[in-house]
């Protein structure tokens, strides 16, 4: 393919395009991902993938020691990790997770709250000034505002559920495609030393933020410790997952039960009923 | 200020002069009061940038638990995450209907001046909607 540049006697790609030659750390590379390799896959899906998709494979890693290799292949569902990425829907529930917490505070005294201006502060006719019945008026210095910020405000309201499911399934297929998904076999560090995290991600080209997932309350206390300290690395429990985390982040690391946990959640708001009531009030299918 | 001033009192002679003369040109081109506020922002230097901290820990952790009823088994639902009044926590509606929903959750145990001007502010509102205006 041949690039017209508008300069004589350039290199083929435009100049917008070309990175300097004194450039500070190398670009990252993607790392292949296993479709041809004949390794064996170390984890299967537990639910059913249709039959006309295939299982998604990525490598198993370990965090044991900063130079090991990845461990093997795992099968991902394509239903959760393959699904057609929908901007906007990602960028919906990215809006709905900012604004639906959100209350605002601001609020201005009206004329009727503002103290004083209950008389009238000259006759009717004849002073010569212009007629006002109070001293608070909204045209006056220091009177009530007429149409301001009333009283706290919500901008409180709900997606639809299976909208923010869609949601967590196209950012964990964009960090999946994008390279940015790492699975981990388990969250066990040599050292809760914040400087061996870091040399880990700056050694596999992780990027400048991690988020790592993993199920329960419990986590190993190295990796507590080594994370406490850093900013930009941070751990939460599976149940924590969201969207916006996900695209603050750079990189995000699951541990094999986090898979297990997170397709199962997922997938289960493929084939469910539509609630007759509540899912809080008890069913006799569920859980 | 100074400069208006001393502009004045070189024209002020001259008005009262140019009346009877009839109209100079010069004359329409002055004013005898300022226009600007002291409002104007004045700046002696470009301001310096503000460092946001990206990474603070409520900036990073924000967001988190959004999704406990669908990950989280349905024991919980995100509106209970939300920190506020008691009466605003997983409501939204126009200012009629807040005020008369805090009324009723929180109105018992109010001071007397804010509950008097709740008072006043929902019997306004309530004919401003009803009685007045196309939509009623």
């Amino acid at each position: 393919h041949s690039l017209v540049s508008s300069l004589s006697g350039e290199s083929g790609l435009p100049a917008n395009l070309r990175l300097p030659p004194n450039l500070i750390g190398a670009p990252r590379e993607k790392r292949a991902p296993p479709t041809t390799s004949d390794l064996p896959v170390l984890r299967k899906c537990e639910a059913d993938i249709p039959a006309h998709r295939t299982p998604t494979r990525t490598w198993l890693e370990s965090l044991i020691s900063r130079d090991s290799e990845h461990l093997g292949v795992v099968d991902l569902h394509p239903d959760v990790f393959s699904v057609p990425v929908r901007l906007d829907i990602l960028h919906a529930v990215e809006v709905w997770q900012r604004n639906f917490k959100r209350i605002s505070h601001a609020k201005v005294k009206t004329r009727a709250e503002v103290s004083g201006g209950g008389r009238k502060p000259w006759r009717q006719k004849g002073s010569g000034r212009a007629r006002h019945g109070s001293i608070r008026s909204p045209l006056w210095r220091g009177g009530g505002i007429a149409h301001g910020p009333r009283g706290p405000t919500s901008y409180y309201y709900m997606l639809p559920m299976k909208v923010r499911v869609q949601g967590l399934k196209i950012a964990l297929t964009s960090k999946l495609t994008q390279d940015y998904l790492h699975i981990v076999d388990s969250l066990e560090i040599p050292t809760p030393d914040a400087h061996y995290l870091q040399d880990l991600m700056k050694h596999r080209q992780w990027g400048d933020s991690v988020l790592i997932v993993d199920v329960g309350e419990e986590f190993p206390q190295n990796i507590l410790q080594a994370t406490a300290s850093l900013k930009t690395v941070n751990i939460i429990p599976a149940i924590g997952l969201n969207v916006h985390s996900m695209l603050k982040h750079e990189s995000l690391v699951l541990t094999l039960e986090a898979v297990k946990f997170l397709e199962k959640k997922l997938l289960w708001h493929d084939c469910r009923f539509t609630p007759l009531y509540p899912f809080k009030l008890p069913y006799s299918d569920l859980p | 200020m100074a400069r208006t001033r001393t502009r004045m009192a070189v024209f002020g002679g001259l008005f009262r002069t140019g009346v009877s003369l009839g109209q100079s040109s010069l004359l329409l081109c002055t004013r005898q009061f300022a226009t600007g506020t002291c409002l104007c922002v004045r700046m002696h230097a470009i301001p310096k940038l503000k460092n946001v901290d990206r990474w603070t820990e409520k900036r990073s952790m924000f967001g988190v638990y959004d999704n406990i009823g669908i990950l989280g088994d349905f024991k919980a639902h995100p509106k209970d995450l939300i920190t506020g009044p008691v009466w605003l926590r997983g409501f939204r509606g126009h200012e009629l209907q807040r005020l008369t929903r805090k009324k009723q959750m929180v109105g018992d145990r109010m001071m007397l001046q804010d509950r008097h001007n709740l008072a006043k502010r929902i019997s306004f509102l309530y004919r401003r909607f009803n009685r007045y205006g196309k939509r009623r």
